[in-house]
């Protein structure tokens, strides 16, 4: 074994990330404080709903998936679109996103820690997960969609984890990557990122029993806001990266970012209008459920002001990156990508999953509105996604400056011009 | 060691001591886990799905389960484990005409299905439409005045049993499944609780366990069945069976002896002598939201 | 080939101090996780870790019908309520035979108001019926048939069958009435109700009765009435009765 076989190196690289992981500025221990004061408020609720039942929520027979449901699903689509910036990194050759798509894989790793998070929230029996494990347990593939969505979401993240992981480690190491073993998956992760959103529409989409789901358009939706809330994030957190480390992040990557956003936020307008378009055009009892979620129905409205606050802030975002001031002032552009995140988030949340079970399907109305508990869960998963998140980027960025790299700590130079993968 | 660790060990200390008080927050938070996990026995968490079953650990399993009952309701009860009959598929007709609405029905499926009764769950909603409409959206559960009504008709709504059952195509871990007989049964012991079966039923026909059951011990119904109406954990799905731990001993279903009026039929549809086979054709048989295509065993019919 | 090329001169670290890896090593490296998830994935799926027990039946139910059907025969085919109670609260019923064995009655009346001494407040609302339609004078065991043959108390279902006969045949079929019991008469008996156990034959319309078991879901709410119009336009005023028969 030599001193640089890869069973010295690599654990060696997994010991300098961990203690990278807990070292840093006092405003990185507050924030990380903060966060697990967040994510322990959320595991005490979890375990408390697990062991009453989840009568603590707010989720009945009828409403029968909730604010756990709403959340994957944006999850899924958060990390879809952090993808978005692999496209033009190596389909269109843009050597500016180069820096900076590894931070997008991260962002994809850490939303999908948050789903998988959502996912074992929202069981009945979390003892029970091994029962999906396939060929341990017992896995209804092909036919369930929802094992399609376990294969492609953990086949995902594996992806972005070996992607991510074998660029950095080999920019610790100061070696040169082989094309062999991070390409096709580049090229591969561009593909399923785009399947993850759509096998998770499909869960929605097939089920005849909901016609408010039950609609070709939903896959096309999801991929439409999916792409919004990915690069409105990536958008903010590129700034955030600017400013709290030494990587350089040009101006290129946010403004072909905008300009992704300012067709998206569009797309995914025109979308919801032919929807309801559809709905209220043809009335009838199907489109009861639309009816309920935009004006109320029978005297009951709890999702009317969610609904239309979610509009509200998905037309301010597309007027503000449409108009010229936003290329000059980025406080604005952060304005919009901020309304366009929250807008999706209530439009695909609240606004999409609850309404398919309002009317329910023997056409009663019962109304959701989630409790205590299922904001402290909700809260507690988001702040573990962003704990991943942080330790991700506290952890590669440096690597990726050369400030921590298998030669010894040093500092970057001033003309060193960062390339991450 | 890296240079900071060196300047100061002080922040060494610190690290450890937030790294302590996290790990002990963190049990505090989970505190609650550990009643729960005490519950769950060792056999209960690596037992195997039903269809995996031999007949020995089977006979194990409901042992198990028996003691467990007794644990925690305070009430011996038999388990059993009724197979599907050779030559025999059920289906359940319902005549509208006679139906008054009394929910009756509901509740003996309370009664025999060991429901929770804080809740008070049934398999069957009855719902009163209005005449000269089959649109649900018009119709509503939750009448209370003296029926049949005046320009009212009554439907009682339960698992249909479908011969292509959206619940079944969608459970991740095959907890549930059509049987021979064609009955759509759950393995308790199975569910992860995830509840896309409830999401794709169109017919309301799941019900998710919120909470444990709570049933006082005298008011348990002692005859019980694997599939059927044994008490349910909490956290799982469960439905209606035709209440098989009778059908597939040839009893009526608890529904059936409970209407008053006679406005359900049950039998063997592959005998052509039963009544229900008499009814799918002397009868003007409708089934609910045959659209969806889910091919039902439950029908609906008028007298005239 | 040259996009690889190009874009991995892209990714090339400005300060790459040239150690190269072995290209044989490294394609050999990727090919064995790959066949192992290529190879595990449908191996797990297709069915060769399929470890169901083979299904068992039960018999198929035999064609004997050795359980009997049997109609029930309720109380008051016999007797008649007397408004008193035993030791024990249980209301007392007289056998007809109790007193129309010691008296000789009188002719029927028209209509129970006429009746001057016994079977005092009983009601009658079953269309253009009298007594006599049904009833025979001096036999309180048996009714009379409209050719006027009798038949004895308890086959008071062919009577009815007389004007009902839709009901009679649906009855037979097995698709009127309630029963208890079993479905398999191979496996055991039923028991099957009397027209008169639901349908009292002097009054026999249902009088409206309070249901039981509202659903008493969390969350739920009141009922909410419907808006818009009736699905049938009425054009006349709505028809009285119950609704049970549309």
């Amino acid at each position: 074994m030599t001193k640089n076989s890869h069973v010295i190196t690599y654990p060696r690289f997994i010991g300098r990330m961990v203690l990278g992981a807990f070292d840093g500025t006092w405003r990185f221990y507050v924030w990380m404080t903060a966060l697990t004061a967040i994510a322990l408020v959320g595991a005490n609720a979890w375990a408390q709903q697990t062991a009453n039942g989840m009568h603590v929520t707010s989720m009945t027979d009828h409403v029968s998936w909730g604010l756990y449901i709403a959340n994957f699903t944006f999850g899924v689509g958060l990390a879809a679109g952090a993808v978005m910036m692999v496209i033009p990194a190596y389909l269109y050759d843009d050597h500016e996103m180069h820096d900076v798509v590894l931070i997008g894989e991260l962002l994809a790793i850490a939303a999908i820690s948050v789903c998988i998070g959502f996912v074992v929230v929202d069981m009945g029996r979390p003892d029970r997960l091994w029962h999906i494990l396939p060929g341990i347990g017992r896995f209804n593939w092909p036919i369930s969609m929802l094992t399609w969505d376990v294969l492609v979401l953990n086949g995902y993240l594996l992806l972005n984890l070996h992607i991510a992981g074998y660029l950095v480690y080999m920019r610790f190491l100061g070696k040169r990557p082989d094309k062999r073993w991070y390409l096709p998956f580049v090229f591969l992760s561009i593909g399923w990122a785009i399947s993850i959103h759509t096998v998770t529409a499909f869960l929605y989409s097939g089920l005849g029993g909901r016609p408010f789901w039950n609609s070709a358009l939903l896959a096309p939706r999801f991929i439409a806001s999916a792409f919004i809330t990915g690069p409105a994030f990536v958008i903010v957190l590129l700034q955030v990266v600017r400013r709290a480390s030494s990587f350089r992040v040009g101006d290129g990557p946010i403004r072909t970012l905008t300009s992704v956003l300012r067709v998206t936020v569009l797309l995914n307008l025109f979308m919801l209008g032919s929807e309801v378009f559809t709905a209220f055009y043809t009335g009838g009892t199907h489109s009861t459920a639309v009816h309920y979620l935009f004006f109320g129905s029978h005297g009951r409205h709890a999702l009317v002001p969610w609904i239309w606050s979610a509009i509200a802030l998905n037309v301010v975002s597309a007027i503000v990156l449409h108009s010229k001031a936003t290329r000059e002032r980025l406080e604005l552009l952060d304005f919009a990508c901020f309304a366009a995140f929250a807008g999706v988030w209530i439009e695909k949340g609240m606004g999409l999953i609850i309404p398919a079970f309002v009317p329910s399907t023997l056409h009663e109305i019962v109304e959701y509105s989630p409790t205590l508990t299922e904001w402290k869960i909700t809260a507690g998963v988001w702040a573990f996604g962003l704990m991943v998140l942080t330790l991700a980027l506290k952890t590669a960025l440096p690597v990726l400056t050369g400030e921590v790299s298998l030669g010894g700590r040093k500092e970057p130079d001033a003309d060193d011009v960062p390339h991450a993968a | 060691m890296s240079e900071s660790e060196e300047k100061q060990p002080r922040r060494v200390h610190l690290k450890v001591l937030g790294a302590t008080l996290g790990a002990g927050a963190f049990a505090y938070a989970m505190a609650p886990l550990r009643a729960w996990t005490k519950d769950i026995s060792k056999e209960q968490f690596l037992q195997k799905h039903y269809k995996e079953l031999n007949k020995e650990e089977l006979a194990k399993v409901i042992t198990r389960l028996e003691a467990e009952t007794k644990r925690d309701y305070g009430r011996d009860v038999t388990i059993k484990d009724p197979k599907p009959r050779e030559g025999v598929e059920f289906g359940y007709a319902l005549n509208l005409s006679v139906c008054i609405g009394c929910r009756k029905c509901a509740e003996a499926c309370h009664v025999e299905n060991n429901h929770d009764r804080k809740t008070n769950n049934s398999y069957i909603r009855v719902i009163e439409m209005e005449q000269g409409s089959m649109d649900m959206e018009r119709g509503t559960t939750q009448y209370d005045h003296p029926v049949p009504a005046p320009g009212k008709f009554y439907m009682p709504v339960q698992c249909h049993q479908c011969d292509n059952a959206p619940c079944t195509k969608v459970c991740p871990v095959q907890a549930t499944w059509k049987e021979p007989d064609g009955i759509v049964v759950v393995d308790y012991n199975w569910c992860i609780g995830c509840r896309y079966c409830e999401a794709a039923c169109p017919y309301h026909a799941r019900r998710f366990n919120w909470t444990k059951p709570e049933i006082p011990a005298e008011q348990i119904n002692p005859n019980q069945g694997y599939l059927s109406n044994r008490i349910r954990p909490q956290g799982v799905v469960e439905k209606c069976t035709f209440c098989l731990h009778r059908t597939r001993e040839g009893r009526l279903p608890a529904c059936l002896e409970a209407c008053p009026t006679g406005a359900r039929v049950f039998g063997n549809l592959l005998d052509p002598d039963s009544e229900i086979r008499w009814v799918l054709e002397h009868k003007r048989v409708f089934i609910l939201k045959e659209e969806l295509g889910t091919r039902p065993r439950f029908f609906y019919y008028f007298d005239v | 080939m040259d996009a690889l090329v190009h874009y991995g001169r892209a990714l090339e670290p400005p300060l790459a101090r040239g150690v190269r890896t072995d290209p044989v090593e490294a394609n050999v490296r990727a090919t064995v996780p790959t066949l192992f998830f290529t190879c595990l994935l449908p191996a797990s799926f297709a069915g060769c870790g399929n470890r169901d027990q083979p299904q068992t039946f039960a018999p198929a139910p035999s064609a004997s019908t050795m359980g009997t059907t049997r109609i029930h025969e309720p109380e008051k085919l016999w007797s008649v309520e007397t408004g008193k109670v035993d030791a024990l609260g249980a209301p007392l019923r007289a056998a007809c035979v109790t007193c129309h064995t010691l008296r000789t009655p009188n002719a029927l009346p028209d209509k129970p108001e006429d009746l001057k001494e016994f079977h005092q407040g009983m009601l009658f609302d079953h269309g253009n019926n009298r007594c006599a339609s049904c009833h025979v004078v001096g036999a309180q065991d048996v009714l009379r048939l409209a050719d006027g043959r009798t038949v004895p108390m308890r086959d008071a279902i062919v009577l009815c069958g007389q004007c009902h006969g839709s009901q009679l045949r649906d009855y037979k079929a097995g698709a009127h009435g309630g029963m208890n019991g079993y479905w398999d008469l191979a496996s055991g008996d039923r028991l099957r109700n009397h027209c008169v156990d639901c349908h009292d034959p002097h009054v026999p319309r249902f009088a409206p009765s309070n249901p039981v078991l509202p659903p008493r879901d969390r969350l739920l709410g009141p009922p909410i009435p419907h808006e818009g119009g009736p699905a049938i336009p009425r054009l006349s005023p709505a028809p009285s009765g119950s609704g049970g028969h549309p």
